[in-house]
Formats: C-alpha cells, structure tokens, sequence
C-alpha cells in the first residue's frame, strides 16, 4: 500500500519538478485564497517532505485557515487587524517595513546578496534588512549567527523556535508589545500560505534523476535532495563601518540607484513616516550622505549600513542593520558611488 | 452690538472648521486622501519638506504632523538686543525674558492637526493658553497641483486674575471677553528643493480691546524657506496689518532665522520684533521697532513622537 502511495507520490513529484522550471523564477504571493483546482507546483514542500519521513516542525501546521491567515496578513502589514479589534503591536514599525511578503531570490537555494539584488531589480522588490517571510515557514533557525550581538541571550529560544521568533520580532525588532497566542497563531497560519511549493525550487536535471530513483528507493536522500534547494536558516554576519576596499573594484551605477531607491527610500522616503530622517531623490539629499561619507557617526552610508541604530529611551525607531548576507560589500559601494556621482552632479 | 456680533462670527467661524473636520474624520477613516486633487496625472507625487516644521518661525507652515505622531514644542523669545532696554546690561536681551510657549500637537488625522500650548504672554495679557485646529485643503504635486493650501484656526485665552480697573483691557466682563481668535488660509509653493515660499490672509479678533483700538484686524502675511544644505536654512516672516486704526501704536511681526535639523530635532534660531510666540499675541500686539534695536533673540526646539 505504501509503495503504491509513494509510486503516485513520485509522479506527482516528477511532474512538479518539470514545471518547476516555468514557475521557479516567478515572483511569488500569498495563496492563502487559492481556488479549489490543485496545481502540482503548489504542492507543499513541507508535506512532501513529511511524507517522505520527515520531522514535522515545532509550529507545523496541517492546513491554512483562511480566517486566521486574513488576520495573520492584517497585522504583518497594518501592525492590527483591520477592524481595529486588537492593539496595534508596535507604534513605530510594521513587518513589510523591514520583511518583503515575495519569494527574494530566483533560487530558494541561493540567498547571497546578489541574488537578492538581481531578482529584487527585476521584479522591483524592495531591498530590505529582514528576510522575507516567503518560505520563513521552512525555515528552521531564526536570528542566528551574530544576532546575540545585538539581542544577546534573548535570541538563544529563538533559534529553534518560529513563535518564540515572532515574539522576539515583535517586541524587540519592532519595538512593540508582546503579541497574544492567538495573534502568533494567525500569523503562522499567513507563513504557511507562504511556504515554499514544490514550484519554487529549483533543481538541476541531474538532481532531478537522483530525486526520482531517491523518491522510491531512499526517502531520506530524498528528503536530503529537498533540503538542499532552499536555505534553513541564515547565519547572519555584522560588518564594521570600514569602507571595503575590493581589488579591480568597478562601480555599478545600477545597482547603486536601486539600492537606494528601494533599499534606503523605503524607509526614509518622507511620504512614509517611518524614520524621522527623511531622504529624497533631491541633490540636497546626496550631497548631506556625499560630505558625511568618511564620518564615524549614523549620518555616515558605510556606518548606518552596516551598525544601523539602537532603539533608546525616548526614540525607540531605529534602523536595523544590514548584514554582510544582506548586502555585500561590493553592493555597498555601488550604493556609495551612485550618491557621490548624483552628489556631483 | 458690533463687537457682539464679530464675536459670534469668529465663534461660528471657528467651529464651522470643526464640523467641517468631522466630515473630513469619517473620510480619512476610510484611508482614503481627503486632499482635494484635481485628477493627479500619474507618477504625479505630493511635495513634501516644502518646510522643515509646522510652523515657519512663529506663524505656521503648511507643513502637517503625520497622523498618530505628537509634536513637542519650547519656543523661546528673550529681550531686546538692542536699544535702551538691551546691550551689555542685560546681556543682549538673555537676562529678560519676552515669551516662552509650551506645546503639544498632534497628528489627528492625515490631513488634521490639533495642538496645545501654554504661553508666558506678553504685556498684560500672561498666562495664556492656547489651541488650534489646521487641515490641509491642498497639496502640492510634482504635476497638477501646483500650490499648497492649509486652513489654520487658533483660539487664545489668558487666565490671570483680571484687574480691577474697569478701564484697563484686562478687566475682563466676562470670561469671553478673554479670548482671542485667528483664522488664516496659507497658500504655499517650493519652487525648487532649496526654495519655498508661503502667503497668508486671515483675520485675527480679540474680544476685548482699549477703547481706541479695534477688535477685528486683517492681515496678509509672507514667509519662506532657503535651503543652504539637507540641514541647514534660512527662514524669514513678515505679516502686515492691513485695518489697523491709526491712533494705534503698532507695528508688524517681521522675522528672520536659522533652522538646524538633526533628525528628528528640529531647531530654529531666530530674530523678531514680536514679542509673543503664537500668531493671537504677536499679530496684534506688537509694538516694537527693528530699527529702535527692538528686536530679540528666540529659539524653537520641536521634537517629534509617535504614538
């Protein structure tokens, strides 16, 4: 009986993996409210592997509840739900401010920072300090690698568990309360509409071959197969305001204009009321970043970038740092030499 | 008779603004812009920092606090720099203290801002309280709209004891008599990044005045913004009494300054004749003369919260 089951299983799967192909590089949304027609490239990636043996994660959840996902939505991109029946969660930061809601890279399997940069200028992605929440179902550690920098011990319960992450999101990251069992509920029930689909990994055809004889003969190289095309968790590496020096270095101006129209006017764009210092694509904006370059205070690119600031007493909104896996140092300069040249203009 | 009636008409005048606000508050309750646009072409996008700070020295922008955030507000004003009453001896006006206003105002809305404020005040009338309602009609675009244009209501009342001499104009009747009313719209455009200027007409009463003075006044007024760097400019306000009676001794509110911001700080440094540091004490009731050395020094700290 077992046998046949994984038999259907492996066509399934194979079939899958082909449209893989179509839909890996598409940039993708919530499907939480997703018509009853089954579209193989929207199995989950955590069933099968569940199927396959797998462990079933600490939050597991079987199937999305659409109510608690449509709550879960609210509060990640309004801070409340929308009829205003619970308090907002913080006064100063939603999610989406520092999280995008899309799948980042082309490949699940490819977080680097240039990736990032490339599907993020394709599909003009805001380019933010948080990982998306786009397969942070998947995931399995949170604020890991130099996090307790920052956090210090409060990180240690976070790393194996997704609802101590939120909460560590919730009252640290954004500065606000602590949230309820049920509002942690809902939004594990959003990341799961979120989840990684067979569709979004990437495999190679060699891969492929393996996975399908695996499928039947070995589940946990199967399984092993799976892991591999996407990233579990991401050890986050702080740099120092030092300016990067990159032997055969050459600008890209593109790049440059990207990160700083969807990486820092995201923020501090003044029609957005995050920051209280506001940016614009003004000459004045360019020449202010231009003369603080080489200043060892947050008014400097290479300081803010890579330290950011600390909520304090009395100015709790600060800016989260962005890590060497956020943003290289190659991007960095991009970013430095794109405000020199607009600053000479 | 007449006085009565100017009183009823800047009392109506006053809270026509707030029902008015009401219909606005069920608008933006539906996040919607309640800023009147005529058919924003697309890519067509408000101008913003056309100002620093809600107000530009001591008469408001047509800048808004956000909704949910509280601005916090000290506006000093010291003595005369100069003249008789200034120099050396008083240390260039810092030993005298002229006004001092403490405020707090608050982003009701997208578009509505209420504020409080406690004041010094000037003359005889000290100890005063304050408030104002500001709703932003108009908002300049990159393409369509090309100016600004802001409603402000402000409303004064001291609440010291009044004196018992019936001939003096702090020997209130009644506590209506107290307050004090300015309505102005301001009208603003920023020219360029660096360049902003702004216009304002209204119409300022107080309820009780000496006997040979009036109690409605009209003014127009204009101010304005240079830019040196993302933090740095310069600031300058003038506002003319247009009916004011000639057996009056008065002159014009005219200032200059600097404003400082530092990211959240908003600091201004400035120059005034006037005395006062909200628009109901300083548009009728200054008297004294830039060229007599009658002016002061004053700073402005706003420094805003979210809530």
């Amino acid at each position: 009986m077992l046998k046949n089951l994984l038999r259907v299983l492996f066509v399934i799967l194979a079939v899958a993996i082909v449209f893989s192909f179509k839909w890996s590089d598409m940039t993708r949304y919530s499907k939480y409210s997703k018509e009853d027609q089954v579209n193989i490239a929207d199995l989950s990636v955590e069933e099968i592997l569940i199927q396959l043996g797998d462990q079933k994660p600490i939050h597991y959840i079987s199937k999305v509840n659409l109510d608690s996902a449509r709550m879960g939505e609210e509060m990640i991109k309004y801070g409340r739900l929308s009829d205003k029946s619970n308090k907002r969660i913080s006064k100063y930061f939603v999610c989406t401010d520092c999280h995008n809601l899309q799948q980042e890279t082309a490949d699940p399997a490819d977080d680097s920072p240039q990736a990032q940069l490339d599907f993020g200028k394709k599909n003009k992605l805001p380019f933010l300090q948080g990982a998306t929440f786009y397969g942070m179902y998947n995931k399995r550690h949170w604020y890991n690698g130099d996090y307790d920098k920052k956090y210090g011990e409060l990180v240690y319960n976070t790393r194996d568990s997704l609802y101590n992450a939120i909460q560590l999101c919730a009252t640290q990251c954004s500065q606000g309360r602590e949230m309820t069992f049920w509002e942690i509920r809902c939004v594990l029930h959003y990341y799961k509409s979120l989840e990684y689909k067979m569709g979004d990994l990437v495999f190679t055809n060699y891969e492929i071959g393996l996975l399908s004889k695996a499928v039947v003969q070995n589940a946990v190289l199967a399984r092993e197969i799976i892991h591999s095309r996407y990233i579990e968790a991401t050890h986050e590496t702080f740099g120092t305001s030092k300016l990067p020096e990159i032997e055969g270095y050459q600008p890209n101006m593109e790049n440059g204009e990207y990160i700083y129209v969807y990486g820092c006017l995201h923020c501090h764009s003044p029609e957005k009321n995050i920051t209280n210092f506001d940016l614009k694509m003004d000459k004045l904006s360019f020449k202010f970043l231009d003369d603080k370059l080489y200043k060892y205070n947050h008014f400097s690119i290479s300081h803010i970038t890579r330290y950011g600031t600390y909520a304090i007493s009395g100015r709790k909104q600060y800016m989260p740092q962005y890590t060497m896996e956020n943003m290289s140092d190659e991007q960095l300069l991009d970013l430095i030499a794109y405000v020199k040249i607009k600053a000479n203009e | 008779m007449k006085r009565k009636l100017i009183y009823l008409a800047s009392i109506l005048l006053f809270f026509t603004t707030v029902t008015y606000s009401q219909d606005a508050i069920a608008i933006d309750s539906n996040a919607i812009d309640t800023t009147v646009m005529a058919e924003a072409p697309e890519n067509s996008s408000i101008v913003t920092e056309s100002f620093a700070a809600i107000r530009v020295i001591n008469n408001h922008s047509i800048e808004m606090i956000p909704k949910r955030s509280l601005e916090f507000i000290v506006a000093h004003k010291f003595g005369d720099l100069a003249g008789s009453a200034g120099g050396v001896p008083a240390w260039f006006g810092l030993d005298n203290l002229a006004d001092v206003r403490i405020a707090f105002e608050y982003g009701l809305f997208k578009d509505i801002n209420i504020g409080i404020g406690r004041s010094k005040g000037i003359g005889l009338l000290t100890q005063v309280v304050d408030g104002y309602f500001k709703y932003a009609i108009l908002k300049q675009r990159t393409s369509g709209m090309p100016i600004s244009l802001t409603f402000v209501s402000a409303m004064s009342a001291p609440y010291r004891a009044k004196d018992s001499d019936s001939s003096s104009v702090t020997s209130w009747p009644t506590v209506a008599h107290r307050f004090i009313y300015t309505t102005q719209i301001l009208v603003a455009r920023k020219f360029s990044d660096r360049i902003t200027l702004q216009m304002n007409v209204g119409y300022n009463h107080r309820n009780y005045v000496t006997y040979t003075d009036q109690n409605g006044l009209f003014f127009a007024g204009i101010s304005g913004r240079y830019r040196f760097t993302k933090n740095l400019g310069f600031l300058f306000e003038y506002i003319h009494i247009l009916d004011r009676p000639s057996s009056v001794t008065y002159t014009n509110h005219l200032a200059v300054g600097f404003e400082i911001l530092t990211g959240g700080h908003a600091f201004a440094l400035t120059f005034a004749n006037s005395r006062g540091c909200t628009e109901n004490l300083f548009i009728p009731g200054t008297v004294e003369n830039w060229a007599k050395g009658q002016f002061r020094f004053g700073f402005s700290i706003n420094r805003r919260f979210k809530l």
